[in-house]
């Protein structure tokens, strides 16, 4: 078989995207790359919930929790051991890999909204462990990395970001990725054609957690601090707003999903006082409109568009069966 | 799906994010933050969130700074206050931090709120050379640590020398004392003990028990049960809100009434009336005050130019909140710092004057208390009242402590 005709253009539309963001320090200020570099974190993050909740069918809205264990394992290093912060990379994707394959465990045994209460303790639980042990952890005053310019930060972010992206990619096209959706279609299913739902289940989380953690120590980096609050259960809530209005079991909507949670609320924020008040109302209420209007994300959105325009298909009914490739 | 629609829907993709994109990136061209009518200020504070009953804090300085601006600004220019809710979330206040900075050309950061963000900023600000002037929190950081951050100052005491207070007042006034201390087991509760060690000089061996309680944990009564069984008769309590009204709701219960000092942080008439009616008896108690004492001096200049201002620039404003007159007191001292610099304001010349206050008056303070530092004396407010509950309210006694370093 040949390279079919939809990867091609698949890989061509990444290379726009990617020049794209690779242009965007020409025209940018400082102050915006460092925006950019935050929308990078995010981009890693819900491109992680999406493996373990978009394609594997796992829920978890512990997401902030496992760059937790990024960020802290970054932050550790560096501040207290003087390593170099880009070296602490891959002991973070270690870490939060471990941390992701022990909370995976309880998956084996609990489905749907039970396992989302599960991740959605350890949510709560990691930031009060962080203040408990202060010795370690710097407790509610933190610990300050080193300051970095903002296009610094950005090509980091990205360049990440990129690696994480074309990770996942073969990742899911090719034998890991087809009994993910498999394990997500129907277990039951699954299981009868020979996929061993406990490593598969474990890895899912694995992986995910520590692509997690690495989003969580490039935020450290970008952020230059981390203190408990900075993994509080709102960045939780934020990616897993992002990847459902990105499109839930698509690398496509991650970008859209990570420039909405990071870029809307700046959008909405200005300098007087008594509006400021109101921003989180009315991300709330963008986020319901937005749902309401396109319960399956950017990526079904632009589909159906697309759709409306050439063809009559039906558009699919389920969020998890949608764009699985 | 049809195949084609795949690069299809990247490239529309791409559009969507790129919309998103300039749309928020859509700034304004740079505003320096001096013009010949204006000169901008800002800051970050929890106007939403879990501690966003400090959010009246920036409301109250706006009320001032438009107060001012009324009456002719500073050296003829308005001050334009820009203040952005950070949540108390260092991952939030750094970019608004940058934005401040680098967006929206402010002078001078002002005022931001808690010892966290201020911490995840000050090595930006202090690299790039803003000023990062009379932050809300009582560390003791901004004063002792000004060699490697001079762009940085508080404003308000700081925490080691509020209790150096209490430690030199128990040494001078209660000799038979067997001190009973409860701190936060972090850099908060160590930076209270230090200072009581301090100011306690000889008479440290006087204290019989310390303990401690997690930042996490609420329940303090098995520690407050021990300092009673340990014997003492003075209660050094310091600790966050939640866990002085438990612990004095405990004492209470348990009986013991040890001559207690209660930290100016969680001493607020708030939360000590929340004490009160959960039955803790507080008479008696001591904690101490550097603000003006308007509740018990009605009708004086300060106290009717406070409340007029409240009721004027920030209707709804309750006055009996002292984050209020905390706000209006702070602002007076930017307003002070602004005029000082003079007529073409610099960055380094607003340091300046913030490092060589002279015993200035600060009417929003106590009277006797001043505003006071040199260039390697960086406590702003280095002095206090002591107070002692009366009639269901703090009431000033004594003379005025200055903190001991």
């Amino acid at each position: 078989m040949t390279i079919s005709r939809s990867t091609a253009i698949g890989v061509g539309a990444t290379l726009v995207v990617a020049a794209v963001i690779a242009l965007l320090p020409l025209v940018l200020s400082d102050y915006d790359l460092s925006t950019g570099a935050t929308v990078g974190v995010f981009f890693i993050a819900i491109l992680s919930l999406n493996i373990v909740t978009g394609y594997t069918g796992q829920i978890s809205i512990g997401q902030g929790a496992f760059m937790a264990f990024g960020g802290y394992t970054t932050a550790i290093l560096t501040h207290n051991h003087g390593w170099n912060d880009l070296a602490t990379l891959p002991v973070a994707a270690l870490v939060g890999f471990a941390a992701g394959f022990v909370v995976g465990l309880p998956a084996l045994r609990l489905h749907g909204v039970y396992l989302a209460l599960t991740t959605f303790a350890v949510a709560l639980a990691v930031p009060q462990i962080a203040k408990n042990y202060s010795n370690f952890t710097g407790g509610t005053e933190g610990l300050a990395l080193p300051t970095h310019s903002g296009l610094w930060l950005y090509g980091m972010a990205w360049s990440i970001a990129g690696v994480m992206f074309v990770f996942s990619w073969l990742l899911l096209r090719g034998r890991t990725g087809r009994a993910f959706r498999a394990v997500r279609d129907s277990e039951i299913a699954a299981s009868s054609s020979g996929i061993a739902l406990p490593i598969y289940k474990t890895l899912s989380f694995g992986i995910s957690a520590a692509m997690a953690a690495v989003a969580g120590s490039v935020y450290v980096l970008v952020i230059n601090f981390v203190n408990p609050d900075v993994f509080g259960l709102s960045l939780s809530l934020y990616i897993l707003i992002g990847v459902v209005v990105g499109g839930l079991g698509s690398l496509w909507g991650v970008i859209v999903g990570a420039a909405f949670v990071e870029l809307l609320p700046i959008a909405l924020t200005d300098s007087h006082i008594s509006s400021s008040e109101s921003v989180p109302v009315i991300f709330g209420v963008v986020v319901i409109v937005v749902m309401a209007v396109v319960p399956l994300g950017a990526a079904d959105l632009l589909r159906r568009l697309l759709q409306f325009g050439s063809s009559n298909r039906e558009s699919a009914k389920s969020p998890l069966g949608t764009e699985a490739r | 799906m049809n195949r084609r629609m795949k690069g299809a829907l990247a490239v529309l993709a791409l559009a969507a994010a790129a919309v998103l994109v300039s749309a928020a990136f859509a700034g304004s061209t740079a505003t320096p933050g001096v013009t010949k009518t204006t000169i901008t200020i800002g800051g970050t504070f929890p106007l939403t969130g879990p501690v966003a009953l400090y959010g009246v804090i920036p409301k109250a300085e706006n009320a001032y700074f438009q107060y001012v601006n009324a009456h002719g600004g500073v050296n003829g220019r308005k001050i334009v206050f820009k203040v952005y809710d950070d949540q108390y979330n260092p991952a939030n206040t750094v970019p608004l931090t940058k934005k401040l900075v680098e967006q929206d050309k402010v002078f001078a950061v002002y005022g931001s709120l808690g010892t966290a963000p201020t911490l995840a900023t000050r090595d930006y600000l202090n690299n790039k050379g803003v000023p990062q002037v009379l932050v809300a929190t009582g560390d003791s950081y901004w004063g002792a640590q000004w060699k490697k951050y001079p762009w940085t100052i508080g404003f308000q005491p700081d925490y080691p020398g509020e209790s150096s207070i209490y430690g030199q007042f128990i040494a001078a006034k209660v000799p038979q004392a067997k001190i009973g201390v409860l701190i936060q087991d972090d850099a908060y509760g160590q930076n209270y003990y230090d200072g009581l060690i301090k100011g306690l000089g000889d008479a440290k061996s006087k204290i019989v028990d310390v303990e401690k309680y997690d930042a996490t944990q609420t329940d303090v009564s098995q520690q407050v049960v021990k300092l009673k069984a340990a014997g003492a008769n003075v209660f050094a309590l310091f600790a966050l809100p939640t866990q002085t009204i438990d612990a004095l709701v405990v004492a209470t219960k348990i009986g013991w009434k040890p001559v207690t000092f209660i930290n100016n942080v969680s001493a607020s008439p708030l939360f000590l009336g929340l004490a009160v009616k959960s039955g803790a008896n507080l008479d008696g108690d001591i904690t101490t005050d550097y603000l003006y004492d308007y509740i018990n001096n009605p009708g004086t200049a300060p106290a009717t130019l406070y409340k007029s201002i409240l009721s004027t620039y920030d209707k709804g404003a309750d006055p009996n909140d002292t984050s209020n007159l905390y706000g209006v007191a702070s602002a007076w001292t930017m307003v002070q710092a602004l005029k000082q610099a003079g007529s073409s304001p610099t960055r380094s010349g607003l340091m300046k004057e913030f490092t060589t206050f002279n015993h200035v008056v600060n009417p929003f303070l106590y009277p006797g208390i001043k505003l006071n530092t040199t260039p390697i004396e960086r406590y702003p407010i280095d002095q206090q009242v002591l107070e002692h509950y009366q009639n269901g309210r703090m009431v000033p006694f004594g003379h005025i402590f200055s903190n001991a370093r």
